[in-house]
């Protein structure tokens, strides 16, 4: 019996050692020693000369659904070919499917598994965290040597928004343009009958073309949207100068930062007469019968609507509107659908993070220096691009007139392409497709350009942890009261918006505000020095 | 009793009672089929009438597209069939053996270190070393990843089984193990001849947890089996096919994605009527095993 005693004591101290270890292990889950130490095993590469002699497989995690008709496979081996003969080395590509994406993601990284080349986003990927957990092979000295085509073109700015501590990363998707800012989608036709000939600039804008939808356009709901789409952060945009910040507090933004002259402020437009505006705005588009009764349960589809000629609005980023345009000018000839972006009424339009994509370098990579000279073929060399990108000239696509447009025998279900490679695309080798709205350029994109302002929060790194509970009530409490209110269905909106905001009290706003405000005032120095 | 059957006297009361129960456990019935007749009945509805209508319990336009479309790769979903099955067949035909052996062990009074064992056991099930380290030790230190024994192993042995095994063996007395062993029975003979036939109910009732815990599991599938494995199992197949269509339509924050062609409303639900039919059909010939197992164990344990 002593004896036994004594073994279950030992046992149990040795349980809670174990215990306590592994649940403070998850914060620096800096697994198989310290990752700065994993040299490369060539003392060669001094010797000037790359020594490529050993053939090699470099792995690149991509997010997305893997392709299941075998069209990419196809396009790889092809890269492959290339990549065998230039650099001795194989590329595959590694899924992290949609379905549960960031727990994967994150437990990748965390895992110490040797991973070489990385999706990266700092605005939604948590890069600056994993950074922060030593889950990246820092790139200062590797980039000039096996990626000099890469380091050579990304300029000196946009490298200091790639470092962490003082070292670089990732290697930042800066040289694309793509326009991510929300906006509504209307008819240009209904509108004319209208009598709007304008493009629309504000919100009454769209009022005054739906009552006309609602009046004129027999069994068509004027926006059928449905109520997993907020539209608060539009408001936000359009009628104040606030920024938004880099952190989701679910449905609707509860905290951004003033303006442009005063960015690291934190308010927040919920606790503003901003949100009572919204309220009563959207009270009365609900009463005017705008969308449906039932629109906080309601599943449709609004996009297949648009092109079904059923409802006359539709809400999404820029780059959606692009390739919507097409598809509408096919299925609803002369519907000429145009775009009233947020930012068009306040010209408040910060630019995408230029680190919104990226490729990182895995600390545990086997083959550092082989992953980046890949890289730097994906990024620069224009064969290995289109293939990545576009799959094979002949099946996927053809050029026509400095167009790609799809072959006669395209068929899209056996021949649907897709690497979702957002690792470092650029606009010099992109060649423009016919499903893409051809003069999004000298419309949408010049207009942007005029306003448009440097994203001020690249290098922001939000830690949660001290507000972690909060946070999460906070988004509770929108998903739960913010639906109704952006649908008008919460009846007297001042009295909607009192009762959100004192849940939102409750929920530990005043503490997440105070914390917000200390990290982007550290932030702050840390920009301005 | 003979020719005129005796009949209980019934009053109000007791009539109403029963009135109601049946009204009740009706209504529940009901309640519990709704849903699976709403996912067959949108299942064949033609898209554009889902876009318009929503879901309904009776198709407006009839369509078998979905169908269709989900039969074009019928290898996938039967072979995610034969991966949960032998999973499921494997899992607890293991799984059963090893928590009855660990119950019966932990249960013997001549088993010095039953208690610390036992100990060691509940303590896991208080506190969890989080999914990070669990994480590690499949993928780093067994080198389980896309290893179908990361799937399996996880769910073999459940402390909360093992205790109740232990409970329900505590109802046989230690003499029959003892008399056995004078006449020269070994352990295993004890356990396979004496012990197990002795607590079949209690095995049945075990084995439909473990079973059900195995056919419905697609969280490990989901962490420890990759897309490049041909053969996943069926709920992880049905779990993407869903979610990933969602997400891709409701995320802004991975506003890179091209919104391709997703699986429409009408494919998830035909999808999850593929996946679930086979099991409806066959459930009802198994289901009175399953209750006998459950109520002896209750009425035992």
């Amino acid at each position: 019996m002593k004896k036994f005693k004594r073994i279950s004591v030992l046992l149990l101290a040795m349980v809670l050692v174990i215990g306590l270890a592994a649940c403070s292990g998850n914060k620096k889950a800096n697994v198989g020693g310290n990752a700065a130490n994993s040299e490369s095993k060539k003392p060669s590469a001094e010797a000037g000369a790359i020594d490529t002699s050993e053939f090699v497989k470099i792995s690149y995690v991509i997010l997305g659904d893997k392709p299941k008709n075998g069209q990419f496979d196809a396009a790889l081996k092809e890269v492959n070919k290339i990549m065998k003969e230039k650099i001795n080395a194989e590329l595959e590509w590694k899924w992290v499917e949609w379905a549960d994406w960031q727990t994967k993601y994150n437990l990748l990284l965390a895992s110490g598994e040797a991973i070489d080349l990385i999706t990266i986003g700092t605005d939604w990927l948590d890069t600056w965290g994993n950074a922060q957990r030593g889950a990246f092979k820092n790139l200062d000295d590797l980039l000039p040597k096996y990626a000099p085509q890469t380091w050579e073109s990304i300029p000196p700015e946009n490298w200091a928004q790639s470092k962490y501590d003082g070292k670089i990363v990732l290697i930042p998707e800066d040289a694309y343009t793509q326009w991510v800012n929300h906006g509504f989608f209307y008819r240009g036709d209904w509108a004319k009958e209208a009598g709007i000939t304008d493009p629309i600039k504000d919100w009454d804008g769209m009022e005054k073309y739906m009552q006309f939808v609602k009046d004129n356009k027999q069994g068509v709901i004027p926006w059928d949207s449905q109520g997993g789409t907020s539209t608060f952060g539009g408001w936000v945009q359009s009628y104040t100068g606030n920024l938004e910040l880099p952190l989701s507090t679910g449905y609707l933004p509860v905290f951004a930062s003033k303006s442009e002259d005063e960015k690291y402020t934190v308010v927040s437009p919920v606790f503003e007469d901003t949100m009572i505006n919204f309220a009563a705005k959207m009270k009365s588009w609900a009463d005017k019968g705008f969308w449906r009764e039932d629109v906080l349960n309601y599943k449709g589809d609004t996009r297949t609507l648009l092109k079904g000629g059923l409802t006359g609005v539709d809400q999404h980023h820029t780059q959606t509107f692009a390739t919507l345009r097409v598809d509408m000018d096919r299925e609803q000839p002369g519907s000429e659908l145009q775009m009233y972006p947020f930012s068009r009424t306040s010209g408040n339009l910060p630019e995408l993070s230029i680190t919104h994509g990226g490729t990182s370098l895995g600390a545990h990579s086997k083959n550092p220096e082989r992953a980046l000279m890949a890289y730097d073929l994906i990024r620069n060399d224009e064969k290995v691009y289109r293939l990545l990108n576009y799959g094979i000239e002949g099946v996927q696509y053809e050029i026509k007139d400095g167009k790609r447009v799809r072959p006669a025998s395209y068929d899209p279900k056996q021949h649907e392409f897709y690497s979702d490679f957002w690792g470092g695309r650029v606009d010099k080798l992109e060649i423009p497709s016919d499903t893409t709205w051809d003069q999004v350029e000298e419309t949408l994109y010049a207009e942007y350009d005029k306003i448009k302002k440097t994203y001020a929060y690249g290098q922001f790194v939000f830690d949660k942890t001290p507000i972690e509970a909060e946070f999460a009530a906070i988004s509770q409490v929108t998903g739960e009261m913010g639906p109704a209110i952006t649908y008008g269905k919460a009846g007297d909106p001042v009295k909607a918006v009192e009762a959100f905001r004192a849940k939102l009290k409750a929920a530990g706003y005043d503490k997440i505000m105070a914390e917000l405000q200390k990290q982007l005032d550290a932030y702050k120095k840390l920009i301005e020095g | 009793m003979g020719t005129t059957r005796t009949k209980i006297r019934s009053d109000v009361s007791s009539n109403l009672v029963r009135g109601f129960g049946y009204a009740f456990i009706g209504v529940f019935g009901l309640i519990c089929l709704l849903p699976f007749l709403l996912v067959v009945g949108t299942s064949l509805t033609s898209e554009s009438s889902i876009a318009r209508n929503g879901f309904n319990f009776w198709p407006r336009d009839f369509s078998t597209f979905a169908y269709k479309i989900v039969f074009e790769n019928p290898d996938l979903i039967i072979g995610a069939y034969w991966v949960t099955f032998g999973i499921t067949i494997v899992g607890t035909a293991a799984g059963l053996f090893l928590v009855a052996m660990t119950g019966y062990a932990l249960q013997r009074p001549d088993f010095q270190y039953r208690n610390g064992i036992s100990f060691i056991i509940y303590f896991t099930t208080l506190f969890s070393g989080g999914l990070v380290p669990f994480y590690l030790l499949i993928t780093q230190y067994l080198n389980l990843k896309d290893n179908y024994l990361a799937v399996l192993l996880p769910g073999l042995m459940t402390p909360f089984l093992i205790i109740m095994m232990k409970s329900f063996v505590r109802s046989i007395p230690h003499a029959i193990t003892e008399s056995a062993k004078i006449d020269g029975a070994g352990d295993f003979r004890i356990f396979i001849r004496l012990i197990l036939p002795m607590t079949t109910p209690a095995l049945a009732t075990i084995g439909l947890f473990i079973a059900i815990g195995y056919w419905n599991e697609w969280y490990h599938s989901m962490l420890f089996l990759s897309p490049d494995m041909q053969y996943r199992p069926l709920q992880l197949f049905l779990y993407t096919v869903i979610t990933s269509a969602d997400f891709i339509r409701s995320s802004s924050a991975a506003s890179n994605v091209e919104l391709r062609d997703l699986p429409l409303e009408s494919m998830k639900m035909a999808t999850a009527v593929v996946a679930t039919g086979p099991v409806i059909l066959f459930y009802p010939f198994v289901q009175r095993y399953f209750i006998k197992g459950i109520t002896v164990g209750a009425v035992k344990g």
